[in-house]
């Protein structure tokens, strides 16, 4: 009976693990383990009066490193009109570090989603714009096919089911079924492109933002409070270990830049 | 104990009934017993933990599944969802052809095969976490094979966008096939559909229909449902007029509004099909809707995959031994090239290659499946027509590992001195060793040359001084490469082979494919086989049939005291 317990127990904590912290898991991009985003326990929606902002500038520590122009294998017609480059690390004026997103690990409760928020990823050129995308859970991601050409959809999703579906040249708009689960960041790929890449985060609240190409983020419309401040860099990895904490006073603007460099 | 007999029996019987094959069933409770033959059978290649990374994991492509993702290729189940322990059953049961995963139909007993079912589960906890059972595709509706059926799948191919992996007639061979990736990062070779003997999850009609439908999930193959089709949810003549306006330079207000509608309509039908994706509550009458736009969906999915049968023969061809010895059939005057049409009235001869696993380095996951080969002869020459399939033409590849040159290439094998009589010894199959080997050397760096070897060993072959005058022509189309060549019947050079008719001689083959990391002894091979020149047709020809008759039967004693001698060898 003992062992019965301790076994369900431990079964318990597994099964918390998994669903809560997004469990690490080996991914294909990434030789080692690939870190994911944190996310709250419960999340609760509520009206915010009087929030804070919490704001800040994400840069590159390091020399400015040269884009890696991408081989474009197929249809160079339509593909190859501009050159392609590998986005996993964008840095621009003033070191500044492109789609690094940014985001409260443990707030349990604030603004709702914005139901009017776009939530597209657009193929032009063969090529995923944005590069990170956020996507509430429970809402459906449209894929914009702009192209003359063949795309397939590859979510590599690991807590959710994974989806990959044909979108064909005539298909301008191919809806993402919703999910149930926060998970992320899980790539998106074109198998029929190899080298199209971009991310999807799966997310539980909308307390996350993704720096532009100034480096720049900005989280609106905080309960005031002391939370965990996070980021995800594609090739810079997580501040899981070492969250920075922020204290945000009612209507009140904090700032928190980070310096991110290679893992 | 006859008592005991009896009930053993009853069980049985009892369990016979149950288990009848033809009515799906689930697994049994997972238990120990699933466990001792997991790790018994399976965890060398799948890892004791399911990771698929078990002692044997690492020489193998594809790698044998990771079962902790829930990713499973050979489903009856919809797009993104989980197989039904049916599916999982019969997997493991017939195995799956073109890879390394066995039939486990002689090893295990069905209850050992049902308790794995219930193990190989534990590893993935969405199986337990899954609620509802998974959807199942509908096979109601079929539309039987016919030319018209054909036709229309054939359109759907391109369509779709089969044709950028699958390649223009299907073998494996598009423009995205030397880039594909598995799941876990490991390269990946669309299917050839001209093929269907190498397909993982079986080739009737219901299969194929399944596996794009559903998808192969962990691989890049995508799955085309519902909305990946063209205007899904308008009926066809709906969808006939909206293509027709769209084709229009200008549009008239009314006809603005007419499309207006099929893309509101459309636009509905994929929001009914996601919401039932997503579990959501719908309608009676969206369900109507729904059907309805898939009824149409289906329909096209049975055209497509009655197109991807007509591409493949009925069943893999008989290997060239026996009764399919290939004979060489002789003509008067100059021998066809070629592109001559005449090849086309010669069925071909069928030798199935495997990756040679003897020496170093070892080739043990081939991509070429055999070659395909036709022969005619005059009075002074031979010409033999090669036919391979090859998903990408390489002639100049460097290997990551070894530095070396990578090419597509094939060797043709024969005797230096033809055997006298069916059991005389011939040479070591691996290119020769006491007794040497003749070769034919083809590289596609080279494509109009044959360099002509002699060997005493696979790794102990010369180029012969003196190059005989082979004419040589070869092709690469659409994922196949023909090579034709030409030689005399019999030359001067005491280190080739002299032809006569009515003589077996030993040929044998070796192919590489550069794309595939091939390279010298890392190739694909077969054994001995025998081609023989036909005797020309004369009035003497009651002599031959007879002839013939004792000769066949005496090769097939040499055969199997070949055979019997090899296997002792390989003990
Ligand atoms: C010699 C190595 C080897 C052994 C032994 C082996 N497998 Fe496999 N198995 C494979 C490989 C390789 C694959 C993947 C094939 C592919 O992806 O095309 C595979 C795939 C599978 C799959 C996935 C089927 C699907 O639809 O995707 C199942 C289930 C499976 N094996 C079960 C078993 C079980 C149960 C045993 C033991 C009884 C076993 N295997 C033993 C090599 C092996
Ligand atoms: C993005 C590339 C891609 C596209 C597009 C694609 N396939 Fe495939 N297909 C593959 C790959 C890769 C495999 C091999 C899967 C494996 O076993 O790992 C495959 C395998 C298959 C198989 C063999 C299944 C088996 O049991 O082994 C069939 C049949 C098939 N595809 C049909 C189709 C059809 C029909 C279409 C179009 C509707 C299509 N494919 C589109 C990549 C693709």
């Amino acid at each position: 009976m003992k062992t019965y317990l301790l076994a369900s127990l431990t079964l318990l904590l597994a099964c918390c693990y998994v669903g809560i912290v997004g469990i690490t898991f080996a991914d294909h991009h990434e030789a080692g383990e690939m870190e994911m985003l944190v996310f709250p326990e419960k999340y609760k929606p509520m009206a915010v009066s009087n929030g804070g902002t919490i704001s800040g500038v994400v840069k590159f520590e390091g020399d400015k490193p040269e884009m890696k122009v991408l081989e474009i294998t197929k249809d160079p017609k339509v593909c190859g009109v501009t050159e392609k480059y590998d986005e996993s690390l964008v840095v621009g004026e003033d070191n500044a570090l492109k789609n690094t997103i940014v985001y409260l690990i443990d707030i349990s409760q604030g603004k709702d989603f914005d139901k009017e928020a776009k939530l597209e990823i657009d193929q032009k050129e063969c090529k995923f714009t944005p590069h990170v995308q956020i996507v509430p859970v429970g809402q459906r991601l449209t894929m914009l096919n702009n192209d003359r050409v063949n795309h397939n959809v590859h979510i590599f999703s690991k807590i959710n089911r994974p989806v990959n579906k044909q979108q064909t040249k005539n298909q301008k708009k191919l809806r993402i079924a919703a999910v149930k689960k926060a998970e992320g960041p899980v790539a998106v790929e074109c198998d029929i492109h190899g080298w199209m890449s971009a991310w999807i985060a799966y997310v539980p609240h909308p307390y996350f933002a993704v720096t532009n190409e100034k480096g720049e983020f900005t989280l609106e419309e905080v309960p005031a409070g002391t939370y965990k401040l996070g980021y995800w860099h594609e090739a810079c990895g997580t501040n899981n270990e070492t969250p920075v904490e922020v204290t945000v006073e009612a209507g009140g603007t904090v700032t928190q830049d980070f310096t991110l460099k290679l893992k | 104990m006859r008592i005991r007999t009896i009930a053993l029996l009853l069980i049985l019987f009892g369990t016979l009934a149950v288990f009848s094959p033809a009515d799906a069933q689930n697994a049994p409770e997972a238990s120990e017993r699933g466990k001792e033959v997991y790790e018994d059978s399976c965890a060398h290649c799948h890892g004791v933990e399911g990771r698929g990374d078990g002692s044997a994991a690492e020489n193998l492509l594809p790698r044998p599944r990771d079962f902790t993702r829930g990713l499973y290729k050979i489903r009856s189940t919809e797009a993104g969802q989980l197989p039904t322990d049916q599916d999982l059953f019969d997997i493991i049961t017939e195995g799956m052809p073109g890879s390394s995963m066995p039939e486990w139909e002689t090893a295990l007993s069905t209850d050992d095969r049902w308790q794995l079912v219930a193990y190989i589960k534990t590893f993935y906890p969405g199986f337990k976490e899954n609620e509802t059972p998974p959807k199942q595709i509908t096979l109601a509706g079929k539309i039987s094979y016919a030319e018209q059926s054909v036709e229309i799948g054939k359109e759907l191919y391109v369509e779709l966008g089969c044709v950028e992996c699958h390649g223009n007639v299907g073998r494996g061979d598009g423009t995205s096939a030397p880039t594909l990736e598995d799941s876990w990062g490991f390269q990946t070779w669309p299917a050839n559909l001209t093929q269907g003997w190498t397909f993982r999850g079986g080739y009737d009609t219901e299969d194929i229909f399944k596996r794009f439908i559903g998808g192969i999930a962990g691989s890049p193959m995508p799955a085309f449902e519902g909305d990946s089709f063209l205007n899904f949810g308008l009926t066809a003549e709906e969808s006939k007029r909206l293509i027709e306006l769209e084709n229009r330079d200008e549009m008239t207000e009314a006809e603005e509004e007419e499309s207006g509608k099929f893309y509101e309509k459309m636009d509905a039908a994929v929001d009914i099909a996601l919401t039932i994706q997503e579990g959501g509550e719908v309608s009676a009458a969206d369900i109507q809707t729904y059907n309805d736009a898939m009824k149409i969906v289906y329909e096209k999915s049975w055209h497509l995959a009655n197109y991807v049968k007509s591409l493949m023969p009925e069943k893999r061809p008989e290997p060239a031994i026996g009764n399919n010895v290939l004979r060489s059939q002789y003509v008067q005057g100059a021998l066809p090239a070629i592109d001559d049409a005449v090849w086309e009235t010669f069925e071909a001869r069928y030798f199935p290659l495997v990756g040679q696993v003897v020496i170093e380095p070892r080739q043990f996951n081939p991509t070429i499946d055999g070659v395909h080969v036709k022969s005619f002869y005059n009075d002074t020459e031979v010409a033999f027509l090669f036919i391979w399939d090859d998903r990408t033409h390489t002639t100049d590849e460097t290997d990551e590992n070894t530095g070396k040159t990578l090419e597509d290439a094939l060797a043709v094998q024969f005797p230096v001195k033809v055997p006298q009589g069916p059991t005389a010894p011939k040479p070591y199959f691996l290119w020769g060793g006491r007794l040497p080997v003749y070769l034919w050397h083809w590289k596609a760096s080279m494509p109009e040359q044959v360099t002509e070897l002699t060997a005493k060993g696979i790794n102990n072959a010369e180029v012969q001084e003196v190059q005989g005058e082979l004419e040589v022509q070869s092709d690469y189309t659409d994922g196949q490469y023909k090579l034709w060549v030409k030689r005399a019947l019999k030359t001067e050079d005491k280190k080739d082979l002299q032809l006569e008719p009515s003589v077996f001689v030993p040929i044998a083959f070796s192919a590489w494919d550069g794309s595939n990391g091939d390279v010298d002894t890392k190739r694909t091979m077969t054994s001995w086989y025998t081609f023989v020149l036909e005797p020309v047709p004369s009035s003497r020809r009651f002599v031959y049939p007879p002839l013939i008759a004792i000769l066949s039967v005496g090769l097939l004693f040499g055969l199997r005291a070949f055979v019997q001698r090899r296997n002792s060898e390989e003990v």
